[in-house]
């Protein structure tokens, strides 16, 4: 059973308590989460401080100063039965250029090796797939992604790096992630975008959100320098379009 | 109009209540780890309870004034001295243009707080002055304080100082208790798993940080592996991974985690848990939902009582 008949509602802490949807990691079960969580933002109820959708579950905070346990569940109940996908608003479809290979995509030749591919072939096929942004977080904009061709599944790195630098694409078992700041790493990094997932000087500082959709698009390394200073000197606008659910 | 850094000690930022609401987007809420220390510091010198101060961590500053301000130190132990005199914690004191307020190492505590009246008043990022050190974001350049730091401070109200009544403060030496509720994933333990869990006790590891507070102690056996979907990380969590140790998840923590959290820390006890030293020890104790918030109401009524004014 993917989806369960009736939420689960586990508490975490004094503050807190998680709503898990399904027992599994699919674009069905997700799509609810965020539903649950569009809702809960639509009919705002007092209390609700803040919610966090991941795979299959959302964690809702509330202040119990400002209302009880019980009403908190009894809402999110309720809720979850209107939690479908239609309610959502359309998603978009974010534009990541992304730099191939050479010293910014330092890995791509052992891992076209790994699977047995040519590095061109590998490239050019993870560019052309539609990813999925179940959530963002881990760390600030981090987005969680799958959608990745069946092709290119890959093993984690045996040894994780300590160091990988923002906006380095990289991919372990069927996902896809982009590392929103300096962090140890355990997917092989393919290639970099110039684009920043998390930047702490921006107004608005995480470029994805839960529910986006991802594609890549292949640049050489002098677009790729173009594309980075225009985005330092705050001149660069991401393309983003409107995408169906 | 400003604080200056002589010496920042090794972890000294500005903090204030925090930065709520962008965890869904993997930013943590931040703020001091001894919510009720900090809040306390703030009361004492009449700031409101979110006016930005400091966190000193293990090893306190050096600190000069540049002008005329209440002060108050709460949290930790670090021997606070004023031009040369040692002053009383969990009390507010006057400073003037010139004077040196110098900290040492923690003799009990881990985290100390100081307040100055009229506040720290470096630029607010995404609403909140606190400083996110792996986020680059907040505080002073989003950094811990290095010498030669010059913090802004705003214009004191009319000031009202005040002290921690007699008894009130909070005493860091004994072995603490820290409430939590059982879950998330409490049943992807044993019953030996969760029962050594309870009986503890565990001891602080030096690797602690305003991220996770790492303990050492009792195996606590899994039933099915430590690997879950990864989900939201509450304040608190307590995640517990393939070597059977719990990791409690604290301010600065990641927003979500793929590994199994047999319990969460009661938010009125996270502070407790940041003020125990490496090689010190606690023990969790179960508590029931209904249980926490009784007592959450209780220790927010200790807190709104411990002041009394100076006169």
């Amino acid at each position: 059973m993917a989806i369960y008949a009736e939420p689960r509602l586990l508490p975490c802490g004094d503050r807190a308590l998680s709503v898990e949807l399904g027992d599994e990691i699919s674009r069905e079960v997700n799509a609810r989460v965020l539903a649950l969580e569009y809702l809960i933002q639509q009919k705002a109820l007092a209390g609700v401080t803040e919610t966090v959708p991941t795979f299959r579950a959302l964690l809702v905070y509330y202040d119990p100063f400002a209302v009880r346990y019980e009403e908190v569940a009894a809402f999110l109940r309720a809720l979850a039965t209107q939690a479908r996908p239609d309610v959502l608003p359309p998603a978009r479809t974010v534009e990541i250029p992304c730099c191939y290979g050479g010293e910014l995509g330092f890995e791509l030749d052992a891992a076209a090796a790994k699977i047995g591919l040519s590095p061109d072939e590998m490239a050019r096929l993870h560019a052309s797939a539609d990813y999925y942004v179940y959530f963002v977080g881990f760390t600030p904009g981090l987005p969680y992604m799958t959608g990745m061709p069946e092709r290119l599944t890959i093993p984690r790195l045996e040894t994780p790096r300590t160091k990988t630098p923002p906006g380095s694409v990289g991919i372990g078992g069927t996902q896809c992630s982009i590392y929103s700041v300096e962090s140890p790493g355990g997917f092989w990094v393919l290639g970099r975008t110039p684009l920043r997932l998390y930047d702490p000087a921006a107004a608005d500082p995480i470029l994805l959100r839960a529910g986006d959709h991802v594609r890549f698009r292949m640049i050489d390394r002098a677009e790729f320098d173009r594309i980075d200073a225009a985005v330092a000197a705050g001149a660069f606008t991401p393309k983003i379009e409107e995408a169906p659910r | 109009m400003k604080l200056v850094v002589h010496d920042p000690g090794p972890m000294t930022t500005v903090q204030d209540l925090g930065r709520p609401g962008y965890l869904r987007v993997g930013i943590p809420d931040s703020g001091p780890v001894d919510r009720e220390a900090f809040v306390l510091a703030n009361r004492l010198v009449g700031n409101p309870d979110g006016a930005a101060g400091l966190e000193c961590t293990l090893i306190g500053p050096r600190l000069e004034f540049s002008d005329e301000r209440a002060v108050a130190v709460t949290g930790a132990d670090m021997a606070a001295v004023l031009n040369g005199t040692e002053t009383p914690r969990w009390q507010a004191f006057r400073v003037k243009a010139g004077d040196v307020l110098k900290f040492g190492p923690a003799r009990s505590g881990v985290r100390a707080y100081v307040a100055v009246s009229g506040g720290i008043t470096t630029p607010p990022a995404l609403g909140s002055r606190s400083t996110y050190v792996r986020g680059a974001l907040g505080g002073l350049g989003g950094r811990a304080l290095r010498k030669g730091d010059q913090l802004p401070l705003g214009r004191p109200g009319a000031v009202r100082t005040g002290r921690v009544k007699a008894g009130r403060a909070a005493d860091y030496a004994a072995e603490p208790e820290v409430r939590v509720v059982l879950g998330p994933q409490d049943d992807r333990f044993n019953a030996r798993g969760i029962a050594a869990f309870l009986e503890g006790p565990y001891e602080m590891l030096p690797q602690s940080d305003r991220m996770g507070a790492r303990l050492k102690g009792p195996f606590i056996e899994h039933t099915r592996g430590h690997d879950i979907i990864s989900d939201g990380v509450a304040l608190g969590g307590i995640q517990v991974i393939g070597d059977g140790q719990p990791i409690v998840l604290l301010v600065d923590r990641q927003s979500t985690g793929g590994y199994t959290k047999i319990a969460t820390v009661c938010s009125f006890d996270i502070g407790r848990i940041g003020q125990v030293k490496p090689g010190q020890r606690l023990r969790f104790r179960k508590v029931t939902v209904a249980e926490a918030h009784a007592e959450l109401r209780a220790r927010r009524e200790q807190l709104d009582s411990a002041v009394e004014s100076i006169v």
